[in-house]
């Protein structure tokens, strides 16, 4: 074994906390936790390797450590899954690597009050596994769902495909225990952070803790909503030969006043072009297949199967043509699981087959700027396709976004292939510039820099202060005052400025 | 412990299904082998392939399985044709 790069006094005190077993420094376990699934400088990858990766299993030994990172002045990063699309677990300056995948215990089940309580290193697939005997369901289904944690859903304010009908990662955790960057231990929810939902009670902190990337605090323990275990679940996927008739009928479904819609989404004409190239399910669709909504419904058998009809009703009065049960059924229950695709593009010059990573810039936009950001994204991918010859557009999707609430604004997505063993620093430069142009777009038309991803990512993250405003000092503060030595996940978010 | 041989393990000669698209097993599409010459396809034996369809249906089936007790199907909506599709496959009522 390589000798640590941390010093001796650090590491001994790490493992006088935690263990031998829980504090690592061999070459794999730090770099296999660099980077994430997003877009990476492979060729700086040194940059940002941590120094010690450490895998406490209890409160108390999370807080022992980011005391020891206070006292030393050390940056340390909290890490779950590592499954995020923005660059949140990705250390900016080295130091301690906090692995949250030993604290992974269900502590309670309580089918009185509906909820369960969990440690953050709990999978959510696992988890429903564990509860579907007894008739109920976590319903917080990102794309990662087999492999995310609930702590990385919380520090990254998680979007699920099904939140149009359970809501998103902030409505599903009722409360939770934080480890602040002092060492300081709350409890924030409704009240004093137990099972209630709703409280009146002074301010509401809860939501300080969702979408902070590890800068704030690192959960330790959560309370989640239970909901009944659906009963049934429909999926319907309708084809269009134009954008327009597609959009409107994506408005029309939407807007339904289903209360068992899950979501609705529009793929556009680049998308199809791409999944008509590399989806089985699309490669032999007819030509005149351009656009497509999917739409999903959960609840009890009661209420999906009028419901359904009246999908298929208003896909079929919209202009919409079903596409099939196989397309239907196989495609939604792929959307669970998106993490599991193997990931290749083409190069435009040659039409040659390379290796892409899968690299989604996400906005929150309202449904009435959706067409025009859609020509204007795709007009930035194509600049860039061309003048790098290492990018593919893999096509825009529009999502209903609002929890409980579909009808009026969406996560929109441009899905763009990377071939990063080409990434230098002109490229990787090329690379940020589109991204910030992309989210400059989206800023232009009301709305945010991201749904669901967050907006740490090199590029995007410069239009942050843009985007929020006067609230951006305000965080500011917030951060000096539960950070004061600037110790966790440093450099993110632009809050170095807090300490200037 | 099981061995193989893969020339014993040959796919089926290729048919063309599209300009770009060729197809060797059955709804196995496949990119044309012209197009990866950049990054060759692997050699993988038939067993092998087989392995990874089935493994990808009962992917589905258990994702399935594991959101909803049962999926209710377009066809058991007891809707006119026309809301189905000219030609979409639509399971039958059970």
């Amino acid at each position: 074994m390589s000798a640590p790069p941390i010093s001796d006094a650090l590491y001994d005190e790490l493992v006088g906390i935690l263990g031998a077993d829980n504090v690592l420094v061999d070459k794999p376990a730090r770099y296999n936790r660099t980077r994430v699934p997003a877009p990476f400088p492979v060729h700086r990858w040194d940059d940002h390797v941590p120094d010690v990766v450490v895998l406490p299993t209890t409160t108390d030994e999370v807080v022992e450590v980011v005391k020891l990172a206070n006292r030393t002045r050390t940056p340390i990063v909290p890490r779950a899954a590592g499954t995020g699309l923005a660059d949140g677990a990705v250390p900016l300056r080295h130091g301690i690597l906090l692995d949250v995948k030993r604290m992974n215990r269900i502590r309670d089940i309580d089918m009185t009050d509906r909820t369960v309580t969990v440690q953050p290193g709990v999978n959510m697939l696992k988890l429903n596994e564990v509860l579907q005997p007894y008739g109920v369901f976590y319903p917080d289904n990102p794309a990662s769902y087999p492999c995310s944690m609930v702590g990385g859903r919380i520090g990254t304010s998680g979007w699920s495909l099904i939140g149009a009908r359970y809501g998103h990662t902030k409505d599903l955790v009722i409360s939770l225990e934080v480890v602040l960057p002092t060492g300081k231990v709350i409890r924030v929810g409704g009240g004093a952070g137990g099972k209630v939902r709703k409280s009146s009670t002074a301010l509401t902190l809860k939501e300080l803790f969702f979408g902070h990337q590890g800068t704030l605090g690192i959960a330790t323990e959560a309370v989640l909503e239970l909901v009944p275990r659906p009963e049934a679940e429909f999926a319907a996927f309708f084809s269009y030969s134009d954008y327009d008739t597609a959009y409107r009928s994506c408005g029309a479904l939407s807007k339904s006043g289903l209360a068992t819609l899950a979501g609705v989404v529009l793929f556009d004409e680049w998308k199809l072009d791409y999944l008509r190239r590399d989806d089985e399910a699309y490669i032999e669709q007819p030509s005149d297949v351009r656009c497509v909504n999917a739409v999903a419904l959960y609840g009890t058998d009661a209420e999906v199967v009028p419901a359904a009809r009246r999908v298929m009703e208003i896909g079929h009065d919209t202009g919409g043509r079903y596409l099939g049960d196989e397309v239907s059924q196989g495609d939604w229950a792929a959307r669970h699981d998106r993490y599991a695709i193997p990931l290749h593009g083409r190069l435009r010059s040659s039409g040659q087959v390379v290796p892409m990573s899968w690299h989604c810039e996400d906005a929150a936009l309202n449904y009435s700027v959706l067409p025009q950001v859609r020509e204007e994204w795709h007009a930035i991918a194509d600049r860039y396709i061309e003048g790098y010859g290492i990018f593919d557009d893999w096509g825009m999707f529009a999502y209903t976004n609002g929890s409980h609430a579909p009808w009026g604004d969406y996560l929109v997505e441009i899905d763009i292939g990377i071939w990063e063993q080409k990434l230098d620093d002109e490229n990787w430069a090329a690379w940020t510039r589109c991204k910030t142009e992309i989210a400059a777009v989206a800023l232009k038309h009301g709305g945010s820099i991201t749904a669901c991803h967050g907006a740490t990512r090199a590029g995007e993250v410069d239009l942050v202060p843009s985007e929020l405003g006067g609230a951006f000092d305000v965080m500011k503060d917030i951060k000096r005052l539960l950070d004061p030595n600037n110790v966790m996940n440093p450099g993110k978010y632009l809050f170095d400025q807090a300490y200037e | 412990m099981f061995g193989f041989r893969l020339a014993a393990q040959r796919p089926p000669a290729a048919r063309r299904i599209k300009d770009d698209v060729i197809m060797r097993f059955d709804h196995v599409y496949e990119v044309d082998p012209d197009l990866m010459q950049t990054y060759p396809q692997q050699d993988i034996p038939a067993w092998d392939t087989a392995r990874i369809v089935d493994s990808r249906w009962d992917h589905l089936a258990w994702m399935h399985q594991h959101f909803a007790d049962r999926v209710v199907s377009a066809g058991e909506l007891g809707l006119p044709p026309d809301y189905l599709g000219d030609d979409a496959g639509v399971t039958p009522p059970t």
